[in-house]
């Protein structure tokens, strides 16, 4: 970072495009990072990406700087992709319902095998199953995890994202992966029974 | 048993397959695409008050408005037009009493 952080801040709200240059350039690969990670899908995350820091540069006036800009570049980003994912199975439903009435409404998502692109060439099946049964557990358990395992972060810092307490981010984290290996599991002896 | 072990490893393989992830990079085009959004968001804004005016709703009620003014001012014209009507003809009795109040003193004069 060239300059301190609330130098910038107060950069971007006086509306300097280099500011604004830099915040992108700074941000971009870990707002996208936690999108591609909870949406799934390569395109939908670069359109959530830019739809983030648009909302970075038309409401920078109002954050306050009571927390660290990265902070509330997640809350904003988390806030996007979860947005996607209601406003996507909602479409799904209508897809399905359309479909009962006998219109001709086509199935507009289909779930395909998702890769990672920051995972190893050797790791890539099993990551793919991890983030298949990723989109089955609750909504707060998956986003811990991604935070977690993904974007690398300590409980504390999930803890400011997500407004939560420290034991709060544990519990989350510790149900997400029993969750995740009861759902692995059902996944493995359907599997292995075909 | 040998499957509950295997199917043990396999999880345990999943979980550590994204160990070492890396970060997944947006378009090398990222900041032009944003600023393009910005800017057509910054243009829209004739667009989004033409779309709302475009409403059906939005439409009715504007109609329903401009007949509620059309209908007032016609009901306010109406009346203040009576009012000047019965103004006149109050002007034309007084004028007219007047005229036989002039003529009956002419007349008294005459009269020996």
């Amino acid at each position: 970072m060239n300059q301190s952080e609330p130098e910038l801040i107060r950069q971007l709200q006086r509306g300097e495009q280099l500011a604004f240059k830099e915040v992108v350039d700074l941000y971009q690969d870990m707002v996208y990072n936690t999108i591609i990670s909870i949406v799934q899908n390569e395109a939908d995350a670069e359109d959530i990406t830019q739809e983030v820091f648009v909302q970075v540069h038309q409401s920078i006036d109002s954050f306050k700087g009571n927390s660290k800009l990265s902070t509330w570049l997640y809350r904003i980003t988390i806030a996007k992709a979860l947005d996607h994912e209601k406003r996507k199975k909602r479409k799904k439903r209508l897809a399905f319902v359309q479909r009962l009435f006998g219109e001709k409404g086509e199935a507009q998502y289909h779930p395909i095998e998702f890769n990672h692109p920051g995972v190893q060439l050797e790791n890539k099946e099993k990551a793919s199953e991890l983030f298949k049964v990723l989109q089955q557990i609750p909504e707060n358990q998956r986003i811990a995890f991604t935070l977690n395992k993904i974007e690398g972060l300590n409980n504390q810092e999930i803890a400011a994202i997500m407004n939560i307490s420290f034991y709060a981010v544990e519990s989350l984290l510790a149900r997400a992966k029993n969750n995740l290996k009861k759902k692995l599991t059902n996944y493995y002896l359907q599997q292995s029974a075909k | 048993m040998k499957n509950n072990e295997n199917i043990d490893g396999k999880i345990e393989a999943a979980f550590n397959s994204i160990d070492n992830i890396k970060r997944a990079t947006p378009n090398t085009y990222l900041l032009t695409r944003i600023n393009a959004r910005l800017g057509n968001q910054a243009k829209s804004f004739w667009d989004n008050a033409a779309l709302f005016m475009s409403r059906p709703v939005v439409m009715v009620l504007g109609l329903c408005l401009i007949l509620t003014i059309n209908l007032t001012v016609l009901l306010q014209n109406k009346s203040s037009a009576y009012n000047t009507v019965a103004e006149r003809t109050l002007n034309t009795v007084a004028e007219e009493d007047e005229y036989i109040t002039t003529f009956a003193t002419i007349d008294n004069i005459e009269t020996p």
